[in-house]
């Protein structure tokens, strides 16, 4: 098998040095990095490279670390960061400010509870805190798949008709830091696959003002404007999609990835690597005759609803995995898409892996066996015990 | 408790106000009122980024339980309108006609116009009561407690309630500033006929809901536009340079302008010299700019800079800080470095006026009136002109050809003079009548005597002859000389015996040094050379027998205070005997109009024959006794320029306007209050720089001869120690420290933008020389 | 001998910046002091290209409502304490492009002292190309007037109703152990010095802080019209010292306060902040003398123990 042995988080720094490499006719690149577990060896990579007419910055927390990427954006740069957990927490407000002022800042997040009390393992909880900004948010699954979400999210961000920031999300550890083979591409065809940054709005000679305070009716129309412009977003990575594989030769995960769901009538529903697990589960109840399917969400924000739904429909029996919590409610992927299922399916959902537990086949034997039992859905049920 | 009259439930009241300004208090206030009253309230402002000025807006509503509403109020009842400025934001909508509208406002309800008619409007000038009973600071009035007081009125509530409700808030201090505008708002009735309804629709009002647009899909590609606000542009627009076009001069009812103050130096001139003007002009265009300016009052300027007694340095503001500017050098150095002449108006009726004595008072009368194109003869008893400047000031003060420069000048304009004639009473009556008018300027007459005994004997003698006969020649004078006097003859008299040759010379004097009225320099060049002052003591006895040989001096102390402020000396009984060989007697003079003929009576500075007044006039020392060359001649300008405005009608009140001061007096000011005092100048912008000094000739050299002792500048540097009070210099201080840079450089000065002044200020209070003030901008002189 | 108001022909260069740099028509309170500081910064920076970051202070605010433009320049309003951050992305671009454009931070007191501080410090020790300047009315303006780290003791603020217990921090001697080229405190009061300094800081390459007292008549309780008054005053009675800090090592005084009382007791009696508190100068004054003993030694009264090699 080609590739090179690389784990995820250098994967993503690889290719946000080949995304800065490619901005070196434009107007450069710059980073602004701050270390935590399991983020470190991104930034600590990105460190090392060689970027032509690029800068990375070494700040004092994650908060300024994306205040570079801000700054920088606003300037007219390629940009891109990485953090995890706490420190996403701590960079929530400007990620409000990257949003609000529609810049293209690409982040990568390898998810890990957060705390205290300190947990350095696995969540999505940290990820999905953030979902309401206005930042498009893509899972990933596997160490290819998170490059080329990696290098695509430029490409998707930078667009004209979407110019909001990207997050790229990887299971901490699980992900993160697994090493595996991850074809890298020429930086040629990176070139050829990234125009260089210019957005509308940066600062350049003629007076204005980013991020002015408005009145109500001009923020309506603000929100409008970009919840607009997040939807229409799928749209675009899709046509995008097709360069990706024109230019690269492989293909580029979509919104959603279904396995084996056309004639399934149960289905497993989940993110990141539990899907992979998932197919796994799939596969061995296929050979005992179950019809079983399962669905993986990528895109999480802008929420493929009809592709969602057009998965959903039919099954009557759903297993919503959620490696995270909204405490009081219950998963958050549940509670996105248990509206999208058909009337009177069963969409029970299951809290697995939360704090980084490892979600193993036979946890999810477990799982169709309560939901086989069940005639309607109950409230969320934690698989303890891990 | 009742309800007020006219008031239904539920009430929405809604207060337009300026941050900062007590908007949001003044609705509490309401609030309260109708709380006491036993009603449910609630009270809330429309918060944003406004900064202290911006327009903002308070909300109360009155209900009988509690109230739901939870919204802003867009169909006021009654609307209260803070500030007059806010009249031209929309106000009015949202109110329907018949509403109550209370305005701060100094107009009555019918000077607001046609569009309030159809409200019953009332208005107090609630700024003016609050500002003078102190609620506020000056720039920032706080209005709210006064004009509740006018809201109470309106609703017909005892003062007592509004008493009760002052105190459980903690205002019971603003309650006597209700009072006032409790009794002084001024009320109208809604007219029958009520005005067209407001046309700005009520959501315009709340300045920001948009439109209750129908139910849009979040996906929907248009933005809807709010009316009145730009519309939000898609993202992948290009780039726009949008300017504000928020108009923030709305925001203050003070503007600033720029004006004139007069200098104390201006002022104190007893000739009227345009003085801070002539210095002026020096720094920026050099001693011919200066000339231009002085010479138009100033008849004598090479004498004025050596012997002025200068009111002007005493005045100088410059004295507070590091030394009065040397004016009278700065004079005398623009008088003997420019050769201007003015140049002679021609006047549409010329006419022939004598004018009699050629001293200072008659030669600046004779040179106002060749100024302005009328034909001038001087008549002199002595044989050359001059008066006191010629026969009196010794050589070594003002030096011959300083005085024939400045006659030169005089006599080029036309002026003729008949000198060596002694004009008497008969003299007079025919020059009255041989010309169109006459102006008498005789100067002093006979002068004072001691009177005491042996002063009689020779050796005792009268200053002004003395010094007349040092001029004509060089007269020996030896022994011990005794000078008797404290003005500037007394010290004429001991500098001139000095360089006769005496062995000494004291002078003598009843009161102190500071009451001595010579000019101090001269005191102080006497002094070095060598004249000892005897300060306290009175001659009570001149002794000797055939020739005066010693004074008996007493000693004087000093009593209690005369009217004019000056302690009375008091003569004691111990005496010392003084030997000396000569006494000279510089006591003053008495009035000088023996000539005039006896059915003449002197009035009001002119001659009348019974009832009737005379073409004839006085001016200099003859009728005003003032005793100073400078006193002379303003008031020989003065009475001159009478004298002219007599003989037409429609010249007085040229004239009149020509000694009108440049600055503008306001109603309630005097003359007095325009003047600009030392804590009115920022002595902060200037560095300090001690006065130039007059140099003079070594005092070995000089007290030998006559020649000019004093030789003045040694250039015209000193002019830039002028302050410039109360008058622009462009120095660009305004300019620089506006906070928002709204001060321009204009043609003649500066252009303040009043559309964008907040009325801060700083201007004013940075002015190094109070060129500047704040005008209220609804009084005369303010832009609204 | 000159005895003009010596403003170093500030307003009479030819290459004044045509186009104000703080728009009129803007929302700052009358008698704003970062006002002033716009109108000084606009003749400093004459006809340079120059980028605006501003944090969440007033100085968001006089940027204007959307989308009208406040300033005259292109302008990036960041979260509260992301000033230095932000400038240092935007520098980092301005660098890499081989542009002459100037990244300017204007920050109030509570972004630099406080929330600010640790990106503050972070950007000062990576000795970024940026020109920081603090603007410090020693309050929270934004919000109505709290305390932050920059309010003096005494002062009356909208949280600390008795008078603050703490002194203010020593911002110039924090940002001087940065060891920054160039570190100054600049007086309003004084326009040709101030003109000068910035003008200075505006040329040099490296992180460059600049600390303003700026009046604030809403939050000190002043008259607006006083307000630079009020600068002169705390310079003279030595309350604010105005001096520059070259490579955090070499101090200059550059002017020297009279030390008066009276200057100190009319600056506090003109701010009704410290009349409701009762603070007196004689209660200042020991904290002030103590500081010029140090500034005195630090700008080279005693010779140094050894020698640069």
């Amino acid at each position: 098998m080609s590739g090179e042995l690389l784990s995820a988080n250098h994967a993503a720094a690889l290719a946000a040095t080949l995304a800065g490499r490619a901005n070196r006719s434009g107007r450069g690149f710059v980073s602004g990095v701050y270390p935590i577990t399991p983020s470190t060896e991104c930034m600590e990579y990105l460190c090392v490279q060689k970027i032509e007419k690029g800068k990375v910055v070494r700040v004092e927390s994650e908060h300024s670390a994306m205040g570079v990427c801000i700054g920088a954006a606003a300037a007219g740069a390629r940009t891109f960061t990485a953090t995890a957990s706490n420190g996403l927490a701590y960079m929530a407000e400007n990620c409000v400010a990257a949003a609000g002022l529609r810049l293209p800042i690409v982040m990568a997040v390898a998810n890990r509870t957060m705390g205290p009390p300190w947990n350095i393992w696995a969540d999505h909880g940290d990820a999905l805190m953030l979902r309401d900004l206005g930042l498009i948010q893509i899972y990933c699954a596997d160490n290819q798949e998170l490059f080329d979400t990696v290098l695509a999210a430029f490409r998707l961000a930078e667009d004209r008709r979407v110019l909001m920031p990207v997050m790229v999300c990887m299971e901490g550890f699980i992900l993160s830091h697994t090493v595996a083979q991850t074809v890298i591409p020429s930086q040629d065809q990176v070139d050829r696959f990234l125009p260089l940054t210019s957005i509308p709005q940066q600062l350049g000679a003629t007076p204005h003002s980013l991020g002015q305070i408005e009145l109500p009716a001009q923020t309506e129309a603000h929100r409008r404007q970009h919840h607009q412009a997040i939807l229409g977003a799928q749209q675009v990575f899709e046509e995008l999609a097709g360069d990706f594989a024109s230019i690269f030769g492989r293909e580029l995960q979509g919104a959603v990835v279904p396995y084996r769901t056309e004639d399934a009538d149960t289905l497993i529903v989940s993110m990141g690597t539990m899907g992979l697990t998932a197919q796994r589960v799939v596969d061995q109840a296929r050979e005992r005759g179950e019809k079983l399917g399962a669905l993986r969400i990528r895109m999480l924000r802008p929420l493929p609803v009809q592709a969602i739904a057009e998965q959903l429909a039919g099954k009557s029996r759903i297993a919503v995995l959620d490696r995270d919590i909204s405490l009081g409610f219950g998963g958050v992927l549940w509670g996105e898409l248990a509206r999208l299922a058909a009337p009177g399916a069963v969409v029970q959902n299951y809290l697995a892996g939360i704090g980084g537990g490892d979600v193993r086949p036979e946890h999810l034997e477990q799982v169709l066996a309560d939901l086989k039992g069940r005639q309607t859905a109950g409230s969320p049920v934690f698989l303890e015990a891990l | 408790m009742r309800l007020p009259d006219g008031v239904e439930l539920p009430l929405e009241i809604r207060v337009h106000g300026r941050g900062g300004q007590g908007g949001v208090t003044c609705a509490k206030l309401i609030a309260a009122l109708y709380a006491r009253m036993g009603l449910a309230v609630q009270t809330f402002g429309d918060y944003g980024s406004e900064r202290s000025g911006a327009p903002v807006q308070a909300f109360t509503r009155v209900d009988r339980s509690t109230i739901t509403n939870r919204n802003k109020v867009y169909r006021p009842d009654h609307l209260l309108v803070l500030d007059p400025g806010l009249l031209e934001t929309p106000v009015l909508s949202g109110v329907a006609p018949g509403a109550l509208i209370l305005v701060n406002a100094v107009a009555t309800p019918a000077q607001l116009g046609e569009r309030y008619r159809g409200y019953k409007v009332a208005t107090v000038d609630a700024t003016d009561i609050a500002r003078e009973q102190g609620i506020g600071s000056s720039s920032v009035v706080i209005v709210n407690t006064t004009i509740v007081g006018a809201y109470a009125r309106l609703l017909g509530l005892p003062l007592e309630l509004l008493a009760e409700v002052y105190a459980s808030l903690g205002v019971t201090g603003d309650l006597a500033a209700a009072e006032l505008a409790y009794q002084k708002v001024q009320i109208q009735e809604a007219s029958l006929t009520p005005s067209p309804a407001a046309s700005d629709t009520p959501q315009a009002a709340a300045g920001c809901a948009a439109k209750p647009s129908p139910t849009r899909d979040a996906g929907a590609d248009t933005a809807p536009r709010a009316s009145g606000m730009p519309a939000v542009t898609p993202i992948a627009g290009q780039v726009l340079d949008v300017p504000i076009d928020l108009r923030t001069g709305l925001w203050s009812n003070q503007s600033p302008s720029y004006c004139q103050y007069t200098a104390p130096c201006n002022a104190a001139c007893p000739a009227g010299n345009d003085v801070v003007g002539f210095i002026q002009a020096l720094k920026e265009g050099g001693p011919e700019a200066a000339a231009a300016l002085l010479l138009r009052t100033q008849a004598l300027p090479s004498v004025c800079g050596r012997v002025c007694p200068a009111p002007c340095m005493s005045d100088c503001n410059r004295r507070s800080f590091d030394g009065p500017v040397n004016i009278r050098s700065l004079e005398r150095w623009i008088a003997d470095h420019s050769d201007l002449h003015l140049v002679k108006e021609t006047a549409a009726a010329p006419r022939q006026i004598a004018v009699v004595g050629g001293g200072p008072a008659g030669l600046s009368a004779a040179y106002q009136l060749a100024l302005r194109g009328h034909k001038v003869t001087i008549f002199e008893a002595a044989p050359a002109l001059g008066g006191v400047l010629r026969y009196g000031i010794p050589a070594f003060r003002l030096p011959l050809d300083a005085l024939e420069r400045d006659l030169a000048r005089i006599l080029n304009l036309g002026v003729s003079s008949k000198c060596g004639r002694k004009i008497d009473a008969e003299a007079l009556i025919r020059l009255a009548s041989e010309y169109d008018s006459l102006i008498i300027c005789t100067g002093f007459g006979a002068a004072h005597e001691l009177g005491v005994p042996g002063e009689g004997l020779p050796g005792v003698e009268q200053g002004l002859p003395f010094l007349d006969r040092v001029k004509e020649a060089a007269e020996q004078v030896s022994g011990h000389v005794v000078v008797v006097g404290g003005g500037n003859s007394a010290i004429d008299c001991a500098r001139s015996a000095l360089r006769c040759g005496a062995e000494s010379v004291k002078l003598v004097y009843r009161r102190s040094r500071q009451d001595m009225p010579a000019i101090d320099e001269e005191i102080e060049e006497a002094e070095l050379e060598g004249v000892r002052l005897m300060t306290q003591r009175q001659p009570v006895q001149c002794l000797g027998s055939d020739r005066v040989s010693g004074v008996l001096l007493a000693e004087v102390e000093a009593g209690p205070p005369d009217a004019s402020g000056r302690r009375r000396p008091v003569v004691t009984d111990r005496t010392t005997l003084l030997p000396c060989d000569r006494i000279i007697l510089a006591l003053g003079q008495g009035n000088g109009l023996e000539l005039l003929p006896a059915q003449w009576r002197v009035d009001s500075g002119r001659a009348w024959a019974g009832d009737q007044p005379l073409q004839v006039f006085f001016a200099g020392d003859c009728c005003t006794g003032e005793g100073t060359v400078t006193h002379a001649i303003g008031n020989g300008r003065r009475s001159a320029l009478a004298a002219l405005a007599d003989l037409e009608p429609g010249l007085r009140d040229q004239c009149k306007a020509a000694e009108e001061s440049p600055s503008t007096i306001k109603e309630g000011e005097t003359q007095a209050d325009r003047v600009v005092a030392p804590a009115q100048i920022r002595f902060d912008h200037f560095q300090s720089d001690p006065p130039a000094k007059d140099r003079h000739i070594p005092v070995s050299v000089g007290r030998e001869s006559f020649q000019e002792f004093n030789l003045g500048l040694a250039g015209p540097e000193e002019a830039n120690r002028c302050f410039s009070c109360g008058r622009c210099t462009n120095c660009d201080t305004c300019l620089i420290y506006c906070p928002d840079g709204i001060i321009y450089r204009a043609a003649d000065g500066y252009r303040v933008d009043l559309e964008h002044c907040k009325g801060c200020g700083m201007c004013v209070a940075e002015c190094p020389r109070s060129a500047m003030e704040m005008n209220e901008k609804s009084l005369p002189g303010g832009s609204l | 001998m000159i005895s003009e108001p010596q403003l170093c022909g500030m307003a009479q260069t030819a290459v004044d910046r045509k186009a104000p740099l703080l728009r009129p028509g803007n929302t700052n309170c009358g008698g704003c002091g970062m006002s002033n500081l716009l109108q000084m910064m606009r003749r400093a920076i004459a006809d340079r290209p120059v980028q605006l970051v501003i944090p969440a202070c007033c100085g968001a605010i006089s940027a204007g409502a959307f989308p009208q433009a406040g300033f005259g320049a292109p302008t990036l309003l960041t979260t509260f304490a992301s000033a230095a951050a932000a400038a240092t992305g935007a520098a980092s671009v301005a660098a890499l492009n081989g542009e002459e454009t100037r990244v300017i931070c204007l920050a109030g007191d509570g972004g630099t002292y406080d929330i600010g501080f640790a990106t503050l410090s972070a950007a000062a020790e990576r000795n970024e190309d940026i020109l920081y300047i603090c603007y410090d009315n020693e309050i929270y303006g934004n919000t109505g007037g709290q305390r932050s780290s920059a309010t003096p003791a005494g002062a009356v603020t909208s949280n600390t109703p008795g008078g603050k217990l703490e002194q203010k921090k020593d911002i110039m001697a924090i940002m001087a152990a940065h060891r920054i080229p160039y570190v100054a405190s600049l007086s309003l009061a004084h326009a040709d010095d101030t003109l000068r300094k910035l003008r200075h800081a505006l040329d040099l390459r490296g992180f460059r802080f600049l600390h303003v007292l700026s009046p604030c008549p809403t939050g000190w309780k002043s008259e607006p019209a006083l307000g630079i008054e009020l600068v002169r005053l705390a310079v003279r009675s030595g309350l604010y010292p105005v001096l520059e800090i070259f490579d955090g090592k070499r101090h200059q005084i550059n002017i020297e306060p009279d030390f008066s009382d009276e200057a100190l007791e009319m600056y506090l009696s003109l701010q009704r902040r410290f009349q409701r508190s009762g603070v007196k100068a004689s209660d200042l004054r020991p904290a002030i003398d103590q500081h010029w003993q140090n500034l005195r030694v630090l700008s080279g009264r005693i010779v140094p123990a050894r020698r640069e090699r």
